[in-house]
């Protein structure tokens, strides 16, 4: 065990103190906290600033009290018009008759001033509308576009962390089987410690990586007040992405290591990494469906199956309410396929990684001693 | 001692790298291992460090099967050197030390010796992948020897280094030998090989062909005569064994074995002998003898 701690211990040391993890991890952090923080700039409540010659101030505060309404006074119609063309105002209202604009107007803001006048009139001729009283009958769907906008964050931060972690695995294995360095290695470790602590260890990092970007983005959620549309159990949701990241790193990292093993050289990578990227490409394409759609059948079923369970189990925890006894059967059946991916790949790896040169099969490799 | 029995190995495709090569390396003993490329010296020393398994044969330690924990005592420089690029020499060196099982206050006290007997301390916070490529040589030998090994296999230690290093680097596996550690090393430089090493093994197609001290070697060789006749009578050497060739105005006759007086009573009459003397064969000659 000493061993396998050793080697994760160097690789953490290693990738945190590089330059480009510091970058990376400020950058993704604050990156993940600005879009966390947009819907106040680009979705922010409507500002009107409108002109009046003559006549009343139309009511439209009452009917929209969320806007943020400016009234401006002008002495003619002339100078409201230049007013308008100047866009001091969106709008200028000449004697509670007429609308100034410039060009088309704005939708909202034409309802807005209609309702308001139909109501100032009726007003005048001493009548009180009662408003219509409105009254879902259906499920409750207030944090439905949350719950979706969340499972889309989680598919694109399990996609993301889970991948960089992973290739930096298998970038590592080649790095040390190409120049040898293994040879020396495993005169000391066993190959189960150097590859165990290399997943550990990494592991780690991804994970520190992880914690920052989430830790972020509920920063930015709260200070823009976003968090206050959160659905109820947001802790659960966050809790199961980080839970899902861990079992689906472990996972691929396992598959990418031993598959790895297999060449010598860092170009030879991407192409032996070939059929775990379809595998994760899978799992990500119906995550993402999932996060849409989380009740459809293909997507209830593979979250079940491992590895796509790893990727979309926790999107449709993020969009949809899920029962517990189905979180905790997948993430059995996810342990399960981690362990036996850790054992077969543990014995690729023993067996592929002192064998440089060619890229070697998986078959042969498991047929030979 | 280590001792090796019968290693045989062959790679796919039915090339044949050992064919039961046998030899044995006691305490304290500095062998040398020649051999032309692929003779077999790399693919013997990658066996008895667990790199790869022999298809037939046994490596011996202390008179048992050599196991992992024997094994991890040992000191390893391979033939392709393997470093990491990006990191500190002085952390890689320490690395290598935890792993084998040092302690951390024992790792630092080995490391500040041997990087300062390698003339590394200036450069023990530098990246190994600036240094030059001598410099990561002599990372690499700290990297085998940090632990204070029981047994020390270096594949070509000397090449590529300049030679002051060599100097550097023969008196420190010389102390180490003299500590009783066995030290096992190849080389293509075969008078380095003759001046340190107290045995020789010469490998040629996966085969020990000849090993012993290099004194035995020489024995085995037989004594050899050399004789230069100036201004000889032609035809004089007609009939005695051995070779001749001509020198200018000179003849020289090489003799292995025979009657030593006879050549000589013969090349007095032939004419004025400059020189006449036993000569003991080089070891780039004996090599060249039982690879041929």
């Amino acid at each position: 065990m000493s061993g396998l701690l050793m080697v994760a211990g160097r690789e953490i040391r290693t990738q945190v103190r590089t330059r480009a993890f510091v970058i990376s991890l400020l950058v993704s952090a604050l990156l993940t906290g600005g879009i966390a923080f947009a819907p106040k700039w680009f979705d922010g409540p409507d500002e009107y600033n409108l002109g009046r010659v003559g006549g009343q101030e139309l009511a439209i505060q009452a009917l929209a009290p969320d806007a943020k309404i400016t009234w401006k006074t002008y002495p003619d119609e002339g100078a409201a018009t230049t007013a308008v063309l100047d866009g001091d105002v969106d709008v200028a209202v000449v004697d509670s008759k007429r609308v100034l604009t410039n060009g088309e107007i704005d939708d909202e803001l034409g309802l807005l001033l209609q309702s308001a006048n139909r109501e100032a009139q009726i007003g005048a001729a001493g009548v009180t509308v009662t408003p219509l009283e409105m009254r879902s009958v259906g499920a409750d769907t207030r944090y439905e576009s949350a719950r979706q906008g969340i499972a889309t964050v989680v598919v694109l931060l399990l996609f993301f962390m889970i991948m960089s972690s992973v290739m930096v695995v298998a970038m590592g294995v080649v790095e040390e089987k190409g120049s040898r360095i293994v040879e020396i290695l495993l005169i000391s470790i066993r190959p189960w410690q150097l590859l165990g602590g290399k997943i550990f260890g990494l592991g780690v990092v991804g994970f520190i990586n992880l914690t920052a970007v989430v830790a972020a983005g509920l920063v930015g959620a709260y200070l823009s007040g976003f968090a206050t549309d959160f659905p109820p159990g947001m802790a659960g949701i966050v809790v199961s992405a980080v839970a899902w990241w861990i079992l689906g790193y472990a996972f691929f990292a396992a598959l990418a290591g031993s598959l790895a093993s297999l060449v010598s050289r860092q170009e030879e990578v991407g192409n032996v990494l070939q059929p775990m990227m379809l595998l994760f490409l899978i799992s990500y394409g119906v995550s993402f469906f999932a996060s849409a759609s989380p009740d459809h059948p293909v997507a209830e079923i593979l979250s079940f199956v491992p590895p796509f369970s790893s990727m979309i189990m926790p999107v449709r925890v993020a969009a949809s309410e899920v029962a517990v006894w189905e979180v905790l059967l997948s993430g059995g059946l996810m342990v399960v396929a981690v362990a036996a991916t850790l054992m077969v790949g543990g014995r690729v790896y023993e067996r592929a990684v002192l064998r440089t040169g060619r890229r070697l099969k998986v078959s042969e490799v498991l047929r030979t001693k | 001692m280590l001792e090796i029995r019968g290693l045989r190995k062959t790679f796919g495709a039915g090339k044949v790298a050992l064919d039961g090569v046998s030899f044995a390396v006691p305490a304290g003993q500095m062998f040398g291992f020649v051999g032309a490329n692929g003779a077999g010296k790399t693919t013997t020393m990658r066996i008895v460090m667990g790199v790869l398994q022999a298809d037939e044969g046994e490596v011996i330690w202390n008179g048992r099967a050599l196991t992992f924990a024997e094994r991890r005592t040992f000191g390893y420089m391979p033939e392709e050197r393997g470093l990491y690029q990006k990191m500190r020499v002085g952390e890689q060196i320490d690395y290598f030390g935890r792993l084998h099982g040092l302690g951390a206050g024992a790792v630092g006290k080995a490391r500040d010796a041997l990087i300062g007997r390698l003339g590394l301390t200036e450069r023990v916070n530098d990246t190994v992948e600036s240094l030059s490529l001598g410099n990561q040589q002599r990372v690499q030998l700290a990297v085998a020897l940090i632990h204070d090994p029981e047994l020390l296999i270096l594949d070509e230690p000397f090449s590529g280094l300049d030679p002051i290093a060599v100097d550097v680097l023969a008196e420190v596996l010389h102390e180490r030998a003299r500590g009783g550690v066995p030290v096992i090393f190849s080389s293509h430089q075969l008078e380095l090989v003759e001046r340190l090493c107290d045995a020789v093994g010469i490998v040629s197609a996966g085969r020990m062909v000849a090993s012993g001290t290099v004194e035995e070697l020489r024995d085995a060789e037989g004594r050899r005569l050399r004789v230069v006749v100036r201004d000889p009578k032609s035809g004089w050497a007609d009939g005695l064994p051995g070779e001749l060739s001509k020198d200018g105005d000179r003849d020289v006759l090489t003799v292995v074995g025979g009657d030593d007086q006879a050549v000589l009573r013969r090349a007095v009459e032939a004419g004025h002998v400059e020189s006449f003397g036993v000569e003991r064969p080089t070891l780039v000659e004996i090599f060249r003898e039982a690879v041929a």
